[in-house]
């Protein structure tokens, strides 16, 4: 009881300030008054702090079991295994408005800090805007969807989390991806704040760019973690089911990686000004509608989110959010022309233009799929899209991203010439190896025909491009490029999950078997021994498990019946990895003559979009960490028309 | 710019009009019924489910005002989803065939999801 009155008081107050931090904000970088400048933002790092007190106040309540709390009885009970409970924080619908706000106040409160060089009112303005979302997820918070509410009657013991959630998964996958959500907003804020305080230069990129990346790399992990959680759950469609769920996250990573290739030509050579700032408020729109799309229910959805009273709420802030945005950038439009020279079509500049429009061409196609049952249903009947329309709508955009990563890397700036092309014969040769290689083995399949041979030559092109700096043996070459090679890596890591895309999405194979204890089967080429079934008695559930042997490897595919929970079952898969293939096992039933049905799945190279996740990863994070000073040298060949700030 | 706008706008053209089904519901299917064309059917399973032999599963979907009687070959379609019992809400995938009976192809179960709590009591 004492807890919910902590927690909603503080929630209240974190209210007022952020409420205060943006009337203040806004007024004080107007008059360009840098103390009261500084109290607004004193007054958004206050906000913070009480969305921190709130936070942690739902969290102890959750550990202590506190049933005085509805939040608490709906997402956790006391059979439920500790870290689990912990993780019913944001594993509701209020909790994770909570921690979005909670990541939106701290990564916000860090920008802030280091904003303070750039310009009082630009610092102010940034401030402003982003105190106005911390003020309305807290209204939202405070009015419409409080974890605070306490039941009448305080019950012994709660509800419990969904089986489904009670997995590994959710300890890691909705945190990440929350936090991505949530600061998409803080480079969002910083583009705003830029176009309002008419400071459309060079000036916010840097800093900006640090926080698109960060939000971007939160999303790039989320991304990956949720395919990876979705591949081992049964039902979810596989890693990647083009589920509006999924969609609404896809978007703003595509957007936002084509605004981290497009601001490099702002960098270098001032061009696409306008453009990028669109890229970075449309990212951050695609947020908040994909957030209205997937708590509102309008969409069909796998993965149903409860349907609560915040839709409305987040369709209004939607409609503000693309009336400030699009207002604000027709106001600014005319100062936003291009201040560098024009580039030939065949230059750097034109690979990156060229890939930015495909990646927003991707977006056009994801996002017509995830709202056509939405403006269809309006119109007349509803329609529903199924994998085969992003399959091929996107198919052709992904090939063509593909090749110009081939292509492009080896592309100079300004223009393009015969070196260019005796270039090009290293990536071109491999795509043919790889095609007749194809060929040879009986490929017939035009997309895996096109795929593959693009993906190596991509890579191809990466690796030239670091056997260029080894020949010369200038490895310090990769610390002081360390932007260009962590890049190269980071490609190499896209390739990588490309292929394993590709290949599991071509050439995977499937077979239905009902085995008698002892009984043999050999599936493509894995060999698998039924050995026995037995039941186990665990915590919160019990299980039916049947044990099966694959070489060494014992598998255990199992059904669990939750008996808590009106005897609900759930599916657990057993997947072991070889280095070309997943085996994934999945208990169909048991027979009463003591056989057991089996389907069996052979995942070919899944493991790669791990591992290529981690390296693209591992190169941002290599081209990234500090190397801001090194980055300076490549200044000397930027143009002269990049303003200074100072 | 104008050439990969009209590439994007002909790919998605072509491949919604290809790919997208009707989303129905019971009462919807029965009023305007489909023959031959794959649609999406959601409705709530009734208690009369049949496990036939074979691996064929039999079951009413019904919807406020009408029901369809719904047939899924476990066998090739694969296993129904966890939760499917009487009372949850699927969307059927597939055909209805001339006989009215709705063929599926596929079994979506409005999964208990990551913000929904306790489907089962609701």
């Amino acid at each position: 009881m004492i807890l919910g009155d902590i927690g909603a008081g503080a929630l209240l107050a974190g209210l007022v300030l952020a409420a205060f931090a943006t009337l203040l904000s806004f007024w004080a970088g107007r008059q360009e008054n840098a103390v009261m400048v500084q109290v607004g933002r004193r007054a958004f790092y206050a906000a913070a702090a009480m969305v921190l007190l709130a936070s942690v106040v739902l969290e102890a309540a959750l550990l202590t079991h506190d049933f005085s709390l509805a939040y608490v009885v709906e997402h956790s009970d006391l059979s439920t295994p500790m870290p689990l409970i912990a993780a019913g924080f944001y594993g509701g619908q209020e909790g994770s408005l909570l921690y979005w706000t909670l990541v939106l106040g701290l990564l916000g409160s860090a920008s802030l800090v280091a904003s303070a060089s750039l310009g009082t009112r630009l610092a102010a303005y940034a401030a402003g805007v982003m105190a106005a979302i911390v003020t309305f997820f807290l209204f939202v918070l405070v009015l419409v969807a409080s974890p605070f509410g306490v039941l009448p009657i305080t019950p012994a013991d709660g509800l419990g989390l969904n089986p489904v959630l009670r997995d590994s998964g959710m300890l890691i996958h909705p945190p990440v991806v929350l936090a991505g959500f949530a600061s998409f907003a803080v480079p969002f804020s910083f583009a705003a704040a830029a176009l309002l305080a008419n400071r459309v230069d060079a000036a916010w990129i840097a800093h900006t760019r640090r926080f698109a990346l960060l939000a971007w790399s939160f999303q790039t992990t989320g991304l990956v973690l949720g395919m990876w959680w979705a591949y081992h759950v049964l039902g979810w469609g596989g890693y990647w089911g083009w589920d509006p769920v999924e969609n609404v996250a896809l978007m703003p990573w595509l957007a936002t990686t084509a605004y981290l290739h497009s601001a490099q030509v702002q960098e270098r050579r001032g061009r696409l000004r306008a453009w990028n700032f669109g890229l970075v408020i449309l990212a951050f729109l695609l947020v908040v509608f994909g957030t209205f799309i997937v708590r509102s229910g309008v969409v069909p959805s796998v993965h149903t989110f409860a349907v609560s009273a915040i839709g409305p709420w987040f369709l209004g802030f939607l409609a503000a959010c693309l009336l400030f945005s699009g207002a604000l950038l027709a106001w600014r439009a005319g100062g936003l022309r291009s201040t560098g020279q024009p580039a030939a079509t065949v230059s750097r500049e034109g690979a990156f233009a060229l890939q930015n429009l495909l990646l927003i061409g991707v977006v056009a196609v994801v996002f017509w799929g995830t709202i056509l049952p939405l403006v269809s249903g309006m119109l007349g009947q509803e329609r529903v899209v199924d994998a085969s329309y992003y399959e091929r709508a996107a198919g052709p955009l992904l090939a063509a991203l593909l090749a110009l990563m081939a292509a492009g890397p080896l592309l100079p700036w300004r223009r393009a010439g015969a070196p260019w092309l005796r270039a090009l014969a290293w990536p071109a040769g491999a795509a043919v190896v790889t095609l007749v290689g194809l060929l040879l083995f009986g490929v017939t399949s035009i997309p895996a025909l096109l795929a593959l041979p693009l993906a190596v030559a991509a890579a191809v092109t990466c690796l030239v491009e670091y056997g260029r700096a080894i020949r010369k043996w200038r490895i310090g070459l990769f610390l002081k490029r360390r932007r260009r090679y962590g890049a190269y890596l980071a490609h190499i890591g896209l390739v990588v999950v490309a292929v394993g895309v590709a290949a599991s999405h071509f050439w995977q194979q499937e077979a239905d078997v009902t085995l008698q204890p002892g009984q043999h089967v050999s599936v493509f080429g894995a060999s698998l021994t039924y050995a026995d079934a037995e039941q186990r008695q665990l915590g919160d559930h019990s299980e039916l498990v049947a044990v099966m042997r694959f070489g060494d490897t014992t598998l255990e595919p199992s059904r669990a019946t939750y008996a808590g929970l009106g005897g609900q079952s759930l599916t657990h898969v057993a997947i072991t990895t070889t280095p070309l293939a997943d085996v994934y096992v999945i208990l169909v039933g048991s027979n009463p003559d003591g056989s057991a049905s089996f389907r069996i799945l052979i995942n070919p190279l899944v493991s790669w979009i791990w591992a290529g996740g981690g390296l693209l990863l591992l190169g941002v994070a290599f081209g990234n960490l500090g190397a801001r000073r090194a980055e300076t040298v490549t200044a000397v060949t930027r143009p002269a028309v990049v303003p200074s700030w100072r | 710019m104008l050439v990969v706008a009209a590439c994007v706008g002909y790919l998605i053209y072509s491949a919604s009009g290809g790919s997208s089904e009707y989303y129905l519901t019971v009462s919807e299917l029965r009023a305007h019924p489909a023959y031959d064309q794959d649609v999406r059917v959601a409705g709530v399973v009734q208690t009369d489910i049949m496990y036939a032999p074979r691996g064929t599963v039999e079951f009413t979907e019904k919807d406020s005002t009408a029901s369809i009687l719904v047939v899924y070959k476990v066998d090739v379609s694969g296993p129904l989803p966890d939760i499917f019992k009487p009372g949850i809400t699927v969307v059927a995938e597939g055909r209805l065939g001339v006989d009215g009976i709705f063929h599926a192809r596929t079994i979506l179960a409005k999964c208990p999801s990551r913000f929904s709590t306790s489907p089962y009591t609701q």
